[in-house]
């Protein structure tokens, strides 16, 4: 059966006559009109939207559909729309949105108010054939408002779609066309003054191979700069734990930047901005382990000894005050003259215009020439490092194998527009799968760490029975075996990265022979 | 998904009249409901105004498949579509008993629309045949209206005493009392003494009432066209109690894309 169509009506039409004149042999029915309020929802960073989804509220349901099409995926009867997707009912909708936005808040976009005309064509028996709606959309309740879309919905009735093929053809003759191009979603968004997609933390800029290396750097690190700023200004209003991690992330590819895409500025002016953003980095480090461990609460209840589950509880409400407290602090810090400072001056530094005469050794050097050099290099650095774990068993080489992994990943995303998409893809997918398993042990450790850390401040504190220390027991017992897990499936993740196959796709992609500053 | 057959072995008993308003009811609640109405008389089907013809009559919907798709019309109703009657009906024991397994070939009939359904109704004929092991195969629950009559009581007697000696579950088998006038003295002396003589009684009896007759009329469910009236209460009672049965094994997920896209 086809779906509903969308018809644009000649301006000025009188549709109530349009609608009689054209639906001769039938009889129409009018009905009650029907007002009502539509609310689009995304999230902060558009995954909806990235996912071509939309998410919006009408009457008392929820409804996701795909953008552009008419069919509706899911719906779900909804009083108030929840923040996070954890808070839905349960129900393939949830599991469907779960996927896409994961942690993130959902807010309210855009609200747009339809009001409909619908109308009801009927055979001789009186039953109904064919179902019209006219609809016009405003961005508010007054009729004042400027209309910013009216169409006239033609929608087939089941087992009827003969009579739907026959009016449609009617509309057409009358001159009437099918509207197939315009989604209103992005009309009810730009009438409240949102570009969908307009952020997002994913690195996305292109950059010229023959650029200099300082601009290219200058391009990098303007764009990280502005997720900066962005996520800053969220952080304060707590919406979701997203925007301290975007900025956090924002923070350590600066860093990493300034560390890795080597004598492009001043030593001087590199040493005092990677000093300036270690700081800006570490005050979130609290906050951030905080939030890790209180946004796998249940995970971490489900994990716990059922015999002491229920005793965890109190270590959760403390928790809780700790990252209140920790909150307050980085809000106090954003605040801070020196933040301002640090921010204001590099901002001026990434807008000064480029002097002729490069101002360090890597300056004037083609980007692609640098990112080659600096990318293959720390390749062959994260490869002798993960040797070194396989050869030793050592667990401490492993934190610095990360560590190499990740300075590699930031250096290909930072440079991946000067190669083929293809092929820097498949080669970030394979160190993301070996940063993963890094990335799982790593989290395992802190998060160890941080509750036996809690079960020390605890000790000290009034109130406390041995049974919250031995649900904690428990817990960092659970996830030691977890980290044991995740350390035996090192070898084969390292195998695949550190593989030949892999290795001549790096020496392809990336070794050269140009001479170049070694700092 | 779940299959509701209402079902007598007896006549004029209000049947099609629990089954129009029951299915009208149910898709109220936003359950995607299909009504199958495989009586020949097509009642059912001249309730909601639509014309009783099924693609290629008896013979394909015994066939199964696309066809009995194609033969669905959306009612009036938002959630509630029919799969209409046809005359040819008339001869589907004849039909079905041509079949090597004919008990089982209505539940191969509908399996495919199983999907697109939270709640599937049969208005059944009367019959206590091999169509009548057939709604027995598909449905997961039976409803059957019966008139506080001593006769009724017997028929009612003679089904169970059928579906025992096939191995049928009783247990699935509801009843609610139908066509009830408390003018009269069996009905109230039988309606009193279900409770130890019948199992599986409905506490919200269907009294005769003139309203449901004018659904002849109205051609709407009693429901939708009177919603205030005593029938209508009666009904939703009836479907109160239903639902909880229909809702009981498990959950419905419930997920009902109505209207257009804004």
């Amino acid at each position: 059966m086809l779906g509903p169509t969308k018809f644009n009506l000649p301006a000025e039409s009188d549709v109530e006559q349009f609608i009689h004149e054209s639906s001769v042999p039938y009889r129409v029915k009018k009905e009650r009109v029907k007002t009502e309020t539509i609310r689009i929802y995304d999230t902060f960073d558009w995954r909806l939207f990235n996912k071509s989804l939309v998410l919006y509220s009408c009457a008392d349901k929820l409804h996701l559909r795909k953008l552009s099409e008419r069919q509706i995926l899911y719906s779900v009867p909804i009083s108030s729309v929840p923040v996070f997707v954890r808070e839905f009912p349960s129900g393939r909708f949830k599991e469907q949105l779960a996927a896409v936005v994961d942690v993130r808040a959902l807010s309210k976009l855009a609200e747009i108010q339809s009001r409909s005309m619908p109308y009801r064509l009927l055979d001789r028996e009186g039953k109904t054939v064919v179902r019209l709606v006219y609809e016009e959309i405003r961005s508010s309740r007054s009729k004042k408002a400027p209309a910013l879309a009216a169409h006239l919905w033609l929608e087939p009735v089941r087992g009827y779609s003969k009579h739907a093929q026959r009016t449609a053809l009617k509309f057409e003759q009358a001159g009437l066309t099918v509207n197939t191009e315009d989604d209103i979603y992005f009309k009810g968004l730009k009438a409240s003054d949102k570009t969908p997609g307009s952020y997002s933390s994913k690195l996305a800029f292109q950059l010229d191979p023959a650029m200099r290396a300082d601009e290219a750097a200058k391009v990098i690190l303007r764009f990280l700069l502005r997720v900066i700023q962005v996520n800053a200004i969220h952080i304060e209003k707590d919406i979701d734990t997203e925007f301290i991690h975007d900025f956090r992330v924002a923070v350590r590819r600066t860093r990493a930047a300034l560390g890795q895409i080597r004598s492009v500025f001043p030593v001087k002016t590199t040493e005092r901005f990677k000093e300036d953003f270690a700081f800006v980095g570490q005050l979130t480090n609290e906050l951030r382990d905080l939030d890790v461990c209180l946004l796998k609460e249940e995970a971490y209840k489900a994990k716990v000894a059922p015999v002491v589950r229920k005793d965890i509880e109190p270590l959760f409400d403390y928790l809780r005050k700790k990252r209140s407290e920790a909150f307050q602090e980085v809000i106090h810090e954003l605040k801070s003259e020196r933040y301002a400072a640090i921010l204001k001056d590099w901002e001026t530094f990434l807008n000064t215009p480029p002097q002729d005469s490069p101002a360090a050794a890597n300056a004037g050097v083609a980007a692609i020439t640098l990112a080659r050099k600096r990318i293959f290099k720390k390749y062959k650095s994260a490869v002798k490092a993960g040797n070194r774990i396989s050869e030793s068993g050592d667990d401490r080489m492993l934190h610095v194998l990360r560590i190499h992994c990740k300075k590699l990943r930031y250096l290909m995303e930072f440079f991946a527009s000067l190669f083929p998409p293809e092929t820097i893809n498949t080669l970030i997918d394979q160190l993301k799968r070996l940063q993963d398993n890094l990335g799982d042990f790593n989290d395992l450790r802190v998060q160890e760490e941080v509750l036996l850390n809690v079960a020390k401040q605890l000790s000290t504190s009034r109130g406390q029975t041995e049974r919250i220390f031995l649900a904690i027991g428990s817990l960092v017992g659970a996830l030691a075996g977890d980290r044991k897990i995740v350390r035996n499936a090192f070898a084969q993740t390292f195998a695949g990265f550190s593989a030949p196959a892999n290795r001549e796709l790096f020496e392809n992609l990336f070794a050269t022979q140009a001479p170049l500053s070694d700092r | 998904m779940k299959t509701l057959a209402i079902y007598s072995n007896k006549g004029g008993v209000g049947k099609t009249a629990a089954a129009v308003n029951l299915s009208y009811l149910a898709a109220r609640t936003g359950m995607k409901t299909l009504l199958c109405d495989l009586d020949p008389q097509g009642s059912a089907t001249y309730y909601f105004r639509v014309k009783p013809k099924l693609r290629s009559g008896a013979k394909g919907l015994i066939k199964g498949g696309k066809r009995v798709f194609k033969s669905v019309k959306h009612t009036d109703y938002e959630n509630l579509d029919l799969l209409p009657a046809d005359f040819s009906l008339r001869n589907l024991d004849i039909k079905l008993n041509k079949l090597k397994r004919p008990q089982k070939r209505l539940s191969k009939i509908l399996a495919p629309l199983k999907d697109e359904y939270d709640l599937i109704l049969l208005d059944c004929p009367v019959t206590i045949s091999v169509l009548a092991e057939n709604i027995f195969n598909v449905a997961d629950f039976t409803l059957v209206p019966l008139i506080p009559t001593t006769l009724s009581l017997r028929t009612h007697g003679q089904l169970l005493s059928f579906c025992k000696k096939r191995n049928f579950d009783v247990a699935r088998i509801y009843v609610f009392f139908s066509m009830v006038d408390r003018h009269k003295k069996m009905h109230r002396e039988l309606i009193a003494t279900a409770p130890e003589t019948l199992k599986n009684v409905l506490d919200s009896p269907v009294p005769y009432l003139a309203q449901v007759e004018k659904m002849g009329l109205h051609r709407e469910p009693v429901v939708r066209s009177s919603p205030g009236s005593a029938a209508s209460k009666a009904y939703q009672n009836l479907w109160d109690e239903v639902q909880k049965i229909v809702r009981s094994t498990d959950a419905l997920d419930v997920t009902v894309p109505s209207g257009l896209q804004f």
